[in-house]
């Protein structure tokens, strides 16, 4: 029995350190991007700290025709509005396919399954083709509209509401609710944890799209972070620290909302199985 | 419920299905007959369409660069395969080990999914470039350097390595929570008639895992098929065209050799080939359990 316990604490133990080792690239790259230049792949601490890679980024790139700040701007609004679309839409979609009962909602329902099945990469090139026809290339509608609303935060929603007892609806109704105060006052709330979910997978999936904005955004203004960082890299790959002060740039916002949000991330996981 | 508000709830449902299948209509179905028009037709962007018949697939089917990168993909999944599900089945085993710092373990595994493609692209490319930090741990003890993305086979295995680092944390936790769902009670039933743990695991645990296994190999085999970023950062799909995959063909050929026809036609056999190899797995590995 003592045994097993001394095993235990080693597997523990080494658990802890294999979770900073999974750390280290995270630690590295932003102690990187404070360090002098000679120091970064030589030494893991700085011996002193310095900002110019981010004055770098921030300032001077400016002039390069490579707006950082604009580009985070760009990124912060395409990923927030992306997600305040689509959970509205998964809302309003999924209260009519789980709580009206018609045949329309049924067979939505499994068309929706349905069209989950497509990998999106199959459509791309024919998307890329509507977008030029529309006129809408270079503009962030042509990152938005095709993400605006999803058969995946649909499904979710409607599984959601479904669990929700309808006397939950009555008494808000005899309050005098009416239907979007029922929707968005009643059911989004008691829904917290599909509503997190659907938006920390779409915010991250959103902030981390890359070959969609690179096919459909060639103006450096209109380009988000990802796509702008991918260019300068190509183009200043020499530059390492700069690189790497836009690398931490454009990880700390999906950090921040993973650490917000990071219950439910867990509790996602387990929806995953079913 | 009286009737009018019945009939006022109905027209409201009438309506959002309708916005729904008005948007799916421009942006899921409109695009999907323009796929169907692109395979059997040769385009440049502008100009006139002209129809081919089987043209494009009769060329995919000779196209030496089209068989490579399939040959490339199944040569990820070689790696990427065991790698995640041997490294998520023993983290999920350890995670229930531990006691101390749980959440640390937890969310210090977890933070490495929600990196951004291109950001841990460009991270990982400096930390295992030539005279990057880990060539100098690696040089400091065994006096020599990793060739990590200019050989060919080990700069397909270096990508594997960076998705495993992403991935184990996240698929861990799915084969966690397949472990918790195994009742104490058949284990302990096992241990009375004097089965070791050995056998528990090989005979008990990992049959009941099944769900969870599959799972994983399902998510790694679609995300395979997809990956861009990487092989686009790092490698430009090199050396020796080993790292080029599906999309970054597609990609390629659409906006550089200005051929959206056959492009189509890449990403509609890549997404064929990846429906099937899903469907196989489930056939050939998944296993109806119950915990009776």
């Amino acid at each position: 029995m003592k045994k097993a316990k001394i095993i235990d604490f080693g597997i523990n133990l080494l658990m802890i350190v294999l979770a900073f080792i999974w750390i280290y690239p995270y630690l590295w790259l932003l102690l990187s991007s404070f360090k002098p230049v000679d120091e970064i792949f030589t030494r893991f601490l700085p011996t002193r700290i310095t900002f110019e890679h981010y004055k770098f980024i921030f300032v001077t790139s400016e002039r390069l025709e490579r707006p950082f700040v604009r580009a985070l701007f760009n990124s912060v609004f395409i990923s927030v509005s992306v997600t305040t679309l689509v959970i509205l839409t998964s809302c309003l979609i999924g209260y009519a396919l789980s709580r009206i009962d018609f045949k329309g909602a049924r067979i939505t329902s499994s068309f929706i399954l349905f069209q989950m099945l497509f990998p999106g990469f199959m459509f791309l090139i024919p998307l890329f083709v509507l977008m030029r026809t529309l006129g809408l290339l270079d503009s962030y509608m042509a990152v938005i509209f095709p993400s605006a609303m999803s058969a995946w935060g649909i499904f979710m929603f409607s599984q959601s509401f479904k669990t929700i007892p309808q006397d939950y609806i009555d008494a808000a109704k005899i309050d005098g609710a009416n239907r979007l105060w029922v929707i968005f006052r009643v059911l989004l709330p008691l829904s917290r944890t599909t509503a997190s979910i659907v938006g920390l997978f779409t915010f991250i999936g959103i902030w981390d799209n890359f070959l969609w904005p690179l096919m459909v955004i060639k103006n450096p203004n209109r380009m988000p972070l990802a796509v702008l960082l991918a260019v300068f890299n190509h183009q200043y790959a020499g530059y390492i620290g700069p690189v790497l002060a836009g690398a931490v740039l454009q990880t700390i916002p999906m950090l921040i909302i993973f650490w917000i949000l990071r219950d439910y991330f867990i509790k996602g996981i387990a929806f995953t199985l079913k | 419920m009286p009737k009018t508000l019945k009939r006022k709830e109905l027209r409201f449902g009438l309506e959002m299905i309708g916005i729904y299948l008005g948007y799916t209509a421009i942006f899921w179905g409109y695009p999907f007959l323009w796929m169907l028009v692109l395979t059997f037709s040769r385009w440049n962007f502008v100009g006139k369409i002209r129809f081919v018949g089987l043209e494009n697939f009769q060329r995919i089917f000779f196209d030496s660069t089209f068989w490579r990168i399939f040959l490339n993909t199944l040569n990820f999944l070689a790696y990427l395969i065991p790698m995640t599900l041997v490294t998520s089945l023993l983290y999920a085993l350890a995670l229930g080990k531990v006691r101390y710092l749980r959440s640390f373990v937890v969310f210090g595994f977890l933070v490495a999914n929600v990196s951004s493609g291109v950001a841990y692209s460009i991270m990982f490319s400096n930390l295992f470039a030539s005279n990057g930090p880990v060539n100098r741990i690696v040089y400091a003890l065994f006096g020599t350097t990793i060739p990590w993305f200019s050989h060919p086979q080990l700069a397909v295995f270096s990508i594997c390595l960076m998705i495993t680092w992403k991935f184990v944390g996240y698929y861990g936790l799915i084969i966690y929570a397949g472990l918790q769902a195994i009742p104490q009670s058949v284990i302990e039933a096992a241990k009375i008639e004097g089965a070791d743990n050995k056998t528990i695991f090989t005979r008990i645990v990992l049959p009941l895992l099944n769900p969870s296994l599959v799972t994983v190999s399902i998510l790694v085999t679609t995300l395979t098929f997809g990956i861009f970023t990487e092989p686009y950062m790092i490698t430009g799909g090199g050396p020796m065209q080993r790292t080029l995959t599906p999309l970054i063909y597609m990609y390629d050929t659409a906006f550089r050799r200005i051929n959206p026809s056959y492009a189509t036609v890449v990403a509609l056999v890549t997404a064929l080939i990846s429906f099937g190899l899903v469907m196989l797995i489930r056939r050939l590995f998944e296993k109806e359990v119950s915990f009776e």
